[in-house]
């Protein structure tokens, strides 16, 4: 019997879980927050990974007095993407930006009006107007929609893993049994005399026993659904979910090269150089990163997603020239703490979305040659180009 | 057809005696020697079966409780700007051995060299590589490397060795005793400035350069000649008529990439404006360049020196010079003479004999034909081959009387290709402290107290002047992988200085370059270039003073042998490195051997045949009855017989620096004793179809289409019952021109290092399993005597009605829609149908798995071998079939890039491999639906033809017909 183990390991992921819900609660006792209103103090989460108000220079400057300092409309784009204002040669931005060892601020989606009342919150110096000292409820919905979430995303996994993880080895075991059963009956006791009854059974068993053998043997080598331990209790959805950090900031060479890149420990220490400690694992977890930054060890991560060696697949082909979301393959890895390989990186699920995905067939000028397919498309004979129409579905695209 | 190509000597005595070939006494598919008896009968007994069965069952139980390799993702600490795992970045550097230049591109994956391509921006050797060069990369992983310094055999630590090296030099200059600092040419302003630094600091310390090939002769005929010592600058490129005498242009005298592009230049040939240059050699072996000449003359070695003043007396009649007597030979100049005359200031005559007498006619021809400032440059010398020969007799003379207190050797090898080697070795045991700085533990090392590795090429920095005012760095691509240090940082620690090399070097260019307020930049840009080029002044040439020329009468008895250097091995530097021990040489076809080439009468007369045993001045070599080989001549090889090169190399062939070159030797056949020769000269056989078309520059401006007339006769009559693929966008095309083409042997070691191709080893190779994807194919013509060569590179045609597609039970084997005959391994069972069903035999079988595997001990089964791999093509397994894929790789990454640039592709975006780094542009690669690319121009080209387009398989890759100017 073909034994379908390649999950493992994943009792750490849910003692991350256990961990954080366990921290979250600790904090909802000892932790009262003072806010301007729910949502500023929400906000102020993600800047807090980098910015204090009033407690000195973490990452990023401390922003008491910023409301000052600089003018409201500066701030509100600088929030909202600050590498943009310094590729576009802001000089205050590119100052800021030198001042602060040339780390960037990762962009934030917050419209003008959420940014102008994360000032007003940031001027109020983290309390509300008129210094009331109350107990912030808003503070406990936060930590409640963190464990509400953490829920899902186990619901989640747990639900994919049913579908995917059938374990059939009991009926393969039954049906064995009977196969043999009827086999014995058939030629030495005899006792039941009619014989189509062994061959329909003896048949029904041996097609279902062999699509249980398919179906396994087709999955020998897959790994959907694994989440190896990592060296580092590293939480993607602190980092791209609470910290709002983008993808390519940290896998930085996604849409240039065939990797998406593990970040060097260097990159990591954009920020951790000042955060010492996590909300979850305190200084456990980033007392390594700092370990191996000292010492000059790299740190071993454990692959998740693995392709056999005889697939090529280039990242920069899929994230920058065909605009795919990581999501898409990846999954909502900003629900994720640990990883967990959600497609099962079969062919078959390569090419599944070779055929139905478009090219980006009339903005980019590669595809200008490809007079034919224009053709058509210009006569609505083809409502879109994909992949599979400019041979995305050949053996030599992957296999060489 | 008018002509009738042979492939082997049996071939030709078939169409001798009978020319039609009907019968072909089938030679096995395959030999079946190193079977054993069950697997030549093709039985298993009931053992096998019953291993098979418990094998297969333990397999499967294996397999199913199996779990997934755990596999890491280690990424850098600090990752450098510059550096992006699975991106290439391409550093300018330059490969010099002490013998070849070549100004190159290293290819890095994750900062580790993994290929060497050509830089089109030097104007030497123009994006041209050759064999050796392209094989070099495999030297860096190279696992009979030193690893460690060591003193008297012991492992030792830098530290160790400079207190130590630097206590004796210092006694040994303060006792005044001879210190001699042995080392091949340097071409390295930088290093040699160092050297002289470190002799003002010892001033004990004598330079000897070395060589193993000598063109001492050359320079001393130029000394009498125009005042000064030197070789001067050739332009092939300038000359209509070229007249060699054994010298191997093409192939491995002086600077043949160089001159193979030179030469290329005017071989190939416009249709409206049809001129060609015209080559003459004679020479006394089969030589590359004698294969490509239009008129080869095959003479003794001794009769050279007497054709050549015939010839300058023919030409010196009509310009007015004095005569001398000269010998009679029987080989008729006039022809040649005339000709000469009639391009006078465009003709050149070379000479590869390391003799004066004959350096000096040739310098007098040359003279007279007032070749000097147009085809010959004395003003721009070429700064290779430094070696001097006397200076190396007196040192082992001297070395024996007791008189040298040191020496420090670097990049040379005396004990191994010295002449007088044993002479050598125990003057060497004389001399009170010896340092070798080889990277290996070669023959000279293993005598030296002093060990040093060097690094290797790829991990220096140095600079080169190869010809005067054409200079070129070379930068490291790779930190050390050992415990090594560069040479030029020994003699710089051991004369005091604290700076290393790279600032040292820095400072001297500091003083070169002139515009020193913007020094960084231009010293950056420098070094992205790899090449900087000085303007030389120009000056007349020096005058010429005439020397009486003289030539004895040629011997009319006994065999002269002929020492030649053959492609692959060259002087032997690189015998441990299997690429280029598998590459097949381009005219005999043979692997992993030298052996003795003699004429086909000589072998009739003293019933010689193939593999046969003779022994000359002691030594025993099996014999290659070599087509072309002129009468009264042997040729040998050097380069063999390393005794302490690495595992490859070891034993392999003969070594031949112990005899002499010219001097008459003894042939006796040794009887009944065989010895195996692994020729690829057979594999692979097309029959006698009309593969190999050529015609002459005369019938090509009558006819464009000459010698390629069946192309129309095909096109007409060619039915199929197929449809005509439609492609849309792109479809990939090769052409390669036939008269361009040497057959030098760059493209298949390049397509090796590119696509991962496995060595398979000497007995494979004789079992006509060897897996290059390309090969070159040599036809012979004409006469056993002195026949014309053909050379063709093929490999899959990429046909667009593929027979091996639709034999493929599985399709692993189908068409893309960009006209690639595409190979998925992964899906491929190995049945072998496609092979068998391939009209051009291109496709290979794994019979063996390669890598890991003990029976085959070359780089792929070894941890640091294998890091030449390149990460962008799979290693194949044992089972399935392979062939060449048009570096998909490579048109996958360039038309990636096109996307990433939002743009189309333009043509020379992609080149292959093959084509890349081709010494003489023969190879084109590009979309055949796009107007204006070359290959689709050419597929207009009255020339253009297809491997065996009667069988109508529509190859994207074409052939223009070779043109010879006879």
């Amino acid at each position: 019997m073909i034994i379908n183990n390649i999950i493992r390991n994943n009792s750490l992921f849910i003692k991350g879980f256990l961990i954080s819900g366990f921290l979250s609660l600790f904090m909802l006792v000892s932790n009262f927050g003072f806010s301007q209103t729910a949502e500023d103090e929400k906000n102020f989460q993600v800047c807090k990974a980098c910015h204090t108000i009033g407690g000195g220079k973490l990452v990023g400057p401390d922003l008491l007095g910023v409301n000052e300092k600089r003018d409201e409309a500066w701030l509100i784009s600088f929030i909202q993407n600050s590498t943009a204002m310094i590729e576009a040669g802001d000089p205050i931005a590119i100052e800021v930006f030198n001042e602060n060892n040339k780390i960037p601020m990762p962009p934030n989606a917050l419209t003008d009006d959420q940014v102008r009342g994360l000032l007003l919150y940031i001027a109020s110096g983290g309390k509300i107007e008129g210094g009331e000292l109350t107990a912030s409820p808003e503070t406990e919905n936060v930590e409640d929609m963190d464990l509400k979430t953490a829920e899902e995303t186990t619901k989640l996994i747990a639900e994919m893993k049913r579908d995917g993880q059938r374990n059939m080895s009991y009926v393969f075991i039954v049906l064995a049994i009977l196969f043999l059963i009827s086999l014995f009956d058939l030629v030495i006791i005899k006792i039941v005399k009619a014989k189509w009854i062994h061959y329909i059974i003896m048949l029904t068993s041996v097609v279902i026993i062999g699509e249980i053998v398919f179906v396994e043997a087709t999955g020998l080598g897959r790994q959907q659904y694994y989440q190896p331990d990592q060296p580092v209790w590293f939480s993607h959805k602190v980092h791209a979910d609470q910290n709002q950090i983008d993808c390519k900031y940290c896998h930085f060479t996604a849409d240039r090269s065939m990797h998406a890149g593990i970040p060097p420990v260097a990159t990591c220490m954009n920020c951790h150089a000042q955060v010492k400690e996590g909300k979850k694992t305190g200084t456990k977890e980033i007392a390594k990163i700092h370990a191996a930054f000292e010492n000059n060890e790299p740190i071993e991560w454990v692959k998740v997603y693995n392709l056999p060696d005889h697939v090529y697949f280039n990242h920069a082909q899929h994230v920058n020239v065909g605009k795919v979301d990581c999501a898409q393959c990846h999954g909502e890895v900003e629900k994720m703490d640990e990883i967990i390989q959600i497609p099962d990186l079969s062919m078959g699920w390569c090419i599944e979305c070779h055929r139905t995905e478009s090219v980006q067939f009339t903005t980019n000028k590669f595809y200008d040659q490809y007079t034919k397919l224009h053709e058509k498309l210009k006569k609505g004979e083809m409502p879109n180009v994909t992949v599979q129409n400019i041979g995305g579905d050949e053996c030599a695209k992957c296999h060489y | 057809m008018e002509k009738l190509y042979w492939q082997s000597l049996d071939d030709y005595k078939e169409q001798k005696s009978n020319s039609v070939i009907d019968k072909k006494d089938a030679t096995p598919e395959f030999s079946i020697e190193g079977l054993d008896e069950s697997e030549v009968k093709g039985q298993s007994s009931r053992r096998d079966f019953l291993k098979l069965l418990g094998f297969s069952v333990s397999a499967v139980a294996l397999v199913s409780s199996c779990q997934m390799p755990v596999r890491k993702a280690i990424p850098l600490l600090n990752q450098p700007d510059d550096m992006i795992p699975g991106v290439a970045n391409y550093y300018a550097s330059t490969f010099f051995d002490g013998k070849d230049y070549c100004s190159i591109l290293v290819k890095t994956r994750e900062s580790r060299p993994i290929k060497i391509e050509g830089n089109d921006m030097s104007p030497l050797t123009k994006g041209g590589t050759n064999a050796r060069v392209q094989a070099s990369v495999l030297n860096l992983y190279d696992d009979a490397r030193l690893k460690n310094p060591s003193i008297a055999g012991a492992k030792a630590t830098w530290d160790a060795i400079d207190k130590e090296v630097i206590e004796r030099l210092t006694k040994l200059n303060e006792d005044g005793k001879k210190v001699v600092l042995l080392t091949s040419t340097i071409i390295s302003p930088s290093s040699r400035a160092l050297i002289e630094e470190f002799i003002t600091v010892y001033p004990n310390v004598e330079w000897i350069t070395y060589d193993p090939v000598s063109f001492a002769a050359m320079r001393k005929a130029n000394e009498l000649n125009f005042g000064t010592s030197l070789i001067p600058s050739y332009s092939f490129d300038k000359a209509n008529v070229i007249v060699g005498f054994n010298a191997d242009y093409l192939g491995n005298w002086l600077m043949p990439v160089t001159f193979s592009k030179q030469y290329s230049v005017n071989r190939k040939v416009i249709q409206d404006n049809p001129k060609m240059s015209r080559s003459y050699q004679f020479e006394s072996l089969m030589s590359l360049t004698g294969a490509n000449a239009d008129f080869r003359v095959g003479i003794r070695p001794s009769d050279e020196a007497a054709i050549l003043l015939n010839l300058y007396n023919e030409i010196a009649k009509s310009t007015g010079m004095s005569v001398y007597n000269a010998p009679k030979t029987n080989i008729d100049i006039s022809k040649v003479a005339k000709e000469l005359l009639s391009n006078k200031g465009k003709s050149l005559v070379v000479s590869g004999t390391d003799d004066i007498n004959i350096q000096l006619i040739v310098n007098a021809i040359n003279t007279a034909l007032g070749n000097y400032g147009y085809t010959i440059d004395i003003n721009t010398p070429v700064n290779l081959m430094q070696g001097d020969d006397e200076a190396m007799d007196n040192l082992v003379k001297e070395m024996n009387t007791g008189t040298i207190g040191g020496i420090i050797i670097n990049n040379s090898n005396p004990v191994y290709d010295y002449s007088n080697s044993k002479g050598f070795i125990t003057g060497l045991k004389k001399v009170g402290t010896s340092i070798s700085t080889s990277d290996i533990m070669d023959e000279t090392a293993l005598e030296c107290e002093f060990v040093c590795p060097d690094n290797n090429y790829l991990e220096s920095w140095n600079d080169a002047e190869p010809v005067k005012g054409h200079f070129s760095i070379m930068q490291p691509t790779i930190q050390p992988i050992f415990n090594t240090r560069q040479f030029q940082d020994n003699l710089l620690i051991w004369m005091g200085n604290s700076d290393d090399f790279e600032t040292y070097m820095e400072s001297k260019w500091r003083q070169r370059l002139v515009d020193v307020s913007n020094f960084n930049s231009s010293w950056n840009s420098i070094k992205h270039d790899g090449v900087y080029q000085i303007k030389n002044e120009i000056a007349d040439q020096p005058e010429f003073i005439g020397q009486s020329l003289m030539a004895k009468k040629a011997l009319d008895k006994g065999i002269e042998l002929v020492l030649y250097e053959n492609i692959g091995m060259g002087i032997g530097k690189y015998a441990n490195n299997p690429w280029l021990q598998e590459l097949p040489d381009p005219i005999t076809t043979a692997t992993w051997d030298n052996y003795l080439c003699i004429s086909p009468a000589y072998a009739e007369s003293n019933d010689l045949k193939l593999e046969d045993i003779v022994s000359i001045n002691g030594i025993e070599i099996p014999v290659l009855v070599q087509p072309g080989q002129p009468d009264g001549t042997a040729a040998l090889a050097i380069g063999y017989g390393r005794t302490a090169a690495g595992k490859a190399g070891n034993n392999v062939g003969v070594n031949a620096f112990g005899l002499i070159n010219g001097s008459t030797i003894d042939i006796k056949k040794i009887d009944g004793k065989t010895y195996p020769l692994a020729l690829t000269q057979m594999h692979h056989d097309m029959e006698e179809r009309p593969i190999a078309r050529e015609t002459t520059l005369a019938k090509f401006i009558k006819d464009p289409a000459s010698g390629n007339e069946l192309h129309a006769y095909d096109e007409k009559h060619n039915v199929t019952l197929y449809n005509k693929i439609k492609y849309d966008g792109l479809h990939w095309g090769m052409s390669i021109d036939l008269s361009s083409c040497t057959g030098c042997g760059n493209c298949v070691i390049a397509c090796q290092a590119e696509n991962n191709v496995a060595v398979i080893g000497k007995e494979q190779v004789k079992n006509r399993r060897i897996m290059h994807w390309m090969r070159i194919d040599r036809y012979y013509s004409r006469d056993e005597v002195n026949p014309e060569v053909f050379h063709m590179p093929v490999m899959c045609q990429h046909c667009d009605n593929a027979p091996c597609e639709n034999v493929c039970p599985v399709a692993a084997t189908n068409h893309s829609t960009e006209g690639l005959n595409q190979m998925a391994y992964n899906r491929c069972i190995g049945t072998r149908y496609c092979i068998n069903n391939c009209p051009y035999k291109v496709r290979r079988f794994n019979w063996f798995e390669f890598t890991n595997n003990n029976n085959f001990d070359y780089n792929m089964n070894s941890e640091l071998g294998k890091m030449v791999l390149n990460p962008d093509v799979i290693v194949r397994q044992r089972g399935v079939v392979e062939k060449c894929s048009m570096c998909v790789q490579r048109i996958q990454e360039g038309k990636l890039v096109a996307k990433m640039e939002n743009r189309e592709l333009k043509e020379g975006d992609i080149k292959m491999s093959c084509e890349q780094s081709c010494p003489t542009n023969a190879i084109q690669f590009g979309n055949l639906l796009n107007e204006d690319s070359v290959v689709k121009k050419e597929t207009k080209n009255p020339r253009m033809y297809h491997l065996l387009e009667g069988l109508h398989t529509l190859p994207s890759t074409s052939y223009l017909t070779k043109i010879k100017n006879t």
